[in-house]
């Protein structure tokens, strides 16, 4: 590529006089050089990973999915692989900045180009402010306690705002806290798949994943093509959660997020650090902090293959298990997850169960999706007040008189007033009206998040350490899959994703 | 810091984690039953059957992790080939047990092979979530037995050896968040 725009290593004058190696990048104030510390070591069980599952496992995981294999075969499957596989390398691609600078990659976007930056802003409150998310978990819960859903959502939302406003440092909170329920989640789904599951469904299931190019007539309709490039933007983590991954990963304290400051709860936002102005660089000259940056990607690597991509694979391989136990039970189902809602389909999922003298199975089914929605609730409210308050703090003039616990509290009790407002007064077909919208945008910014991921990563590192060719080569299919398909989606059937 | 001789109490006592994480993912059926309107003898019987079988092979796990051998922090294959035998094992007994006790007769799906190859297939989820939920839970068993049985000072010796990488780079961040980020702006 063309290297004679990109940044450069040069000394420059620190305040005490002596000579202080900064890295440039951009426009904006260069990083200066600082020591990257030890790698831990790359066989681990927990760490920031657990954000992007808990984000992640979601709705096209527990129903979108399982409801395609049910319509057009396990076949359909290979879509799934593709698209989980290419979150995982987008994944990386996002920890190389982050590990390398501290900075989010909200920060390198507006590097290279600060309205860049500000689309994702926007983008993050058009789709991230409504509640949608919160209905599907809600409701379930309401299917096994009969407690109305609206209640159950509100109280959600205050819980995530008390929770979050209590805590010392919200990471480490988080953290524990995400790593139970997915703990539970997993062991949950498995048992149940167990149960009612059997060995050919479980076959069929994974062998679908290789049917490499298999797509069935009826897919390319105007009604099913939105719905499959839906469910490909929600295989594994979809919009903007694997950006917002970068602020996890920093307050994880991995690579150089280490010299950063971590956020903390409201009331001990007294206790905070001082934020700096920008992110470091450490020495790429230096064969031993090469060697150390090697060990943070061996490390980030064993997440992204073994925690997210096998994670993220297994509680779908579960819920597809349970679904094809489901239409076996009950074969009417396959003629209600087709034509019916969401709600509905998710209902008769759980009563097939029950009809077959397995009403546990049922409860259970709802249990999981409730315990999905709480995890989506806690994930996305930290997520989206944490990146709006990184971008808000570094880029809007005045905002570092604040403390970022300030600015993240700010919208966190924002986003939970408004999603209040809206559960109580909104319109009432809202919740599916807003999954369509945000599915929609959902794709578009991931699109555009692969080609920003290209520009940062290749324009605004050090030579040594930016990304290879193959890895650029699938990012860009990343960027041409993802706005390929949706505008493919428009243009061909008029229709948007679904 | 190691044991001068290891007694089996001092080793089961660190059984709790994985008992309690067996236990309750067994449990959760029974539980959810009564919430489902079943008779509480049927519930019973399905939590029970489970329960007892994954309580006790979570706590042998667990067990085994003070013993050292194959067993480590962080290490997640011999958890994996554990479950790969325990959890068929667990569910052919509940199969077994349910339909006898409450049918009379037993029927496994696919024959006692496709059963039991099926489960073992399952297995490896299980043991995914269980090494997951046991590596956050065990550390904080074995500070409070720590003081009192050296079976447990000895893997808790362990697993500070094994986060020693993590505990130094957040000194590193605490040291330089005092010191280098002050007057930074």
């Amino acid at each position: 590529m063309d290297t004679s725009s990109t940044p450069a290593t040069e000394p420059t004058a620190a305040t005490a006089g002596q000579e202080e190696k900064v890295w440039r990048a951009g426009k904006l104030e260069p990083m200066p050089i600082r020591t990257l510390p030890d790698a831990p070591p790359s066989v681990h069980i927990l760490g920031p990973t657990v954000f992007l599952v808990a984000l992640g496992v979601g709705m096209g995981e527990s129903y979108m999915w399982p409801r395609l294999v049910l319509l057009f075969g396990p076949e359909i499957r290979w879509l799934f692989l593709v698209g989980v596989t290419l979150q995982a390398v987008v994944m990386l691609e996002m920890a190389r900045y982050a590990m390398a600078t501290g900075e989010s990659i909200f920060f390198g976007a507006a590097r290279v180009f600060k309205p860049l930056m500000w689309f994702f802003f926007v983008v993050a409150i058009a789709v991230y402010i409504w509640p949608g998310h919160l209905s599907a978990g809600a409701a379930a819960f309401e299917e096994i306690t009969g407690i109305p859903w609206t209640v159950t959502a509100v109280c959600g939302l205050l819980l995530v705002g008390v929770v979050f406003s209590l805590a010392k440092v919200i990471y480490s909170l988080l953290e524990s806290l995400l790593s139970i329920l997915i703990g539970a989640l997993v062991i949950g789904t498995a048992i149940v798949a167990a149960m009612v599951g059997t060995w050919g469904d479980v076959v069929s299931t994974v062998t679908g994943m290789f049917a490499i190019g298999y797509i069935p007539e009826q897919a390319l309709s105007a009604a099913w093509f939105p719905v499959i490039v839906g469910s490909i933007a929600f295989a594994g983590p979809s919009g903007m959660q694997q950006m917002w991954y970068t602020l996890h990963l920093r307050d994880s304290g991995a690579g150089m997020g280490a010299h950063i400051p971590q956020i903390r709860g409201l009331r001990h936002a007294g206790e905070e650090e001082q934020m700096p102005s920008r992110g470091f660089m450490f020495d790429t000259d230096n064969p031993e902090e090469m060697k150390k940056w090697r060990g943070w990607r061996r490390w980030v690597t064993f997440d992204a293959l073994l925690l997210f991509w096998g994670v993220t694979m297994l509680v779908t391989i579960s819920f597809t298990v349970i679904a094809q136990a489901a239409t076996r039970q009950t074969p009417g189902i396959k003629e209600i997850i087709a034509n019916g809602e969401r709600e509905a389909a998710l209902s008769a999922m759980a009563d097939s169960f029950a009809s077959a003298g397995s009403s546990v199975l049922g409860v259970i089914f709802l249990g999981f999706i409730s315990l999905i929605g709480l995890n989506a609730t806690l994930g996305l409210f930290d997520s989206f007040s944490r990146g709006q308050a990184d971008m808000t703090y570094h880029f809007v003039k005045g905002a570092k008189k604040m403390r970022m616990s300030h600015l993240y509290a700010a919208f966190l009790w924002g986003v939970i007033a408004f999603g209040i407002l809206i559960l109580l007064f909104g319109p009432a077909d809202g919740p599916s009206g807003i999954l369509d919208t945000l599915a929609f945008l959902s794709t578009f910014a991931m699109g555009a998040y692969c080609v920003t991921l290209l520009l940062v990563n290749n324009r605004m590192l050090p030579k040594p350490i930016r990304p290879k060719w193959w890895s650029n080569l699938i990012i860009g299919f990343g960027a041409v899959f993802y706005l390929g398909m949706l505008l493919y989606s428009l243009f061909a059937y008029g229709v948007v994703v679904g | 810091m190691a044991p001068d001789r290891p007694s089996i109490r001092q080793a089961a006592e660190l059984a709790l984690p994985g008992l309690a994480i067996g236990a309750v993912g067994g449990a959760m059926a029974g539980g959810l039953t009564l919430i489902a309107g079943q008779p509480v003898g049927w519930a019973a019987v399905s939590a029970l059957t489970l329960a007892l079988p994954l309580g006790l092979l979570g706590g042998l796990f667990s067990t085994l992790c003070g013993l050292g051998g194959p067993f480590r922090p962080g290490v997640f294959a011999p958890a994996g080939l554990f479950w790969l035998l325990a959890f068929p094992l667990s569910r052919l007994t509940q199969e077994v047990s349910t339909g006898l006790i409450l049918d009379g007769q037993v029927v496994l799906a696919g024959g006692v092979a496709g059963f039991l190859a099926y489960q073992a297939l399952v297995s490896l989820g299980f043991a995914i979530g269980f090494v997951w939920l046991h590596e956050r839970l065990m550390p904080h068993w074995l500070i409070r037995l720590a003081g009192r049985n050296p079976v447990a000072r000895t893997l808790l010796q362990r697993y500070i050896e094994h986060a020693e990488a993590l505990d130094h780079q957040r000194r590193n961040r605490k040291a330089r968040g005092k010191g280098q980020t002050k007057g930074v702006r």
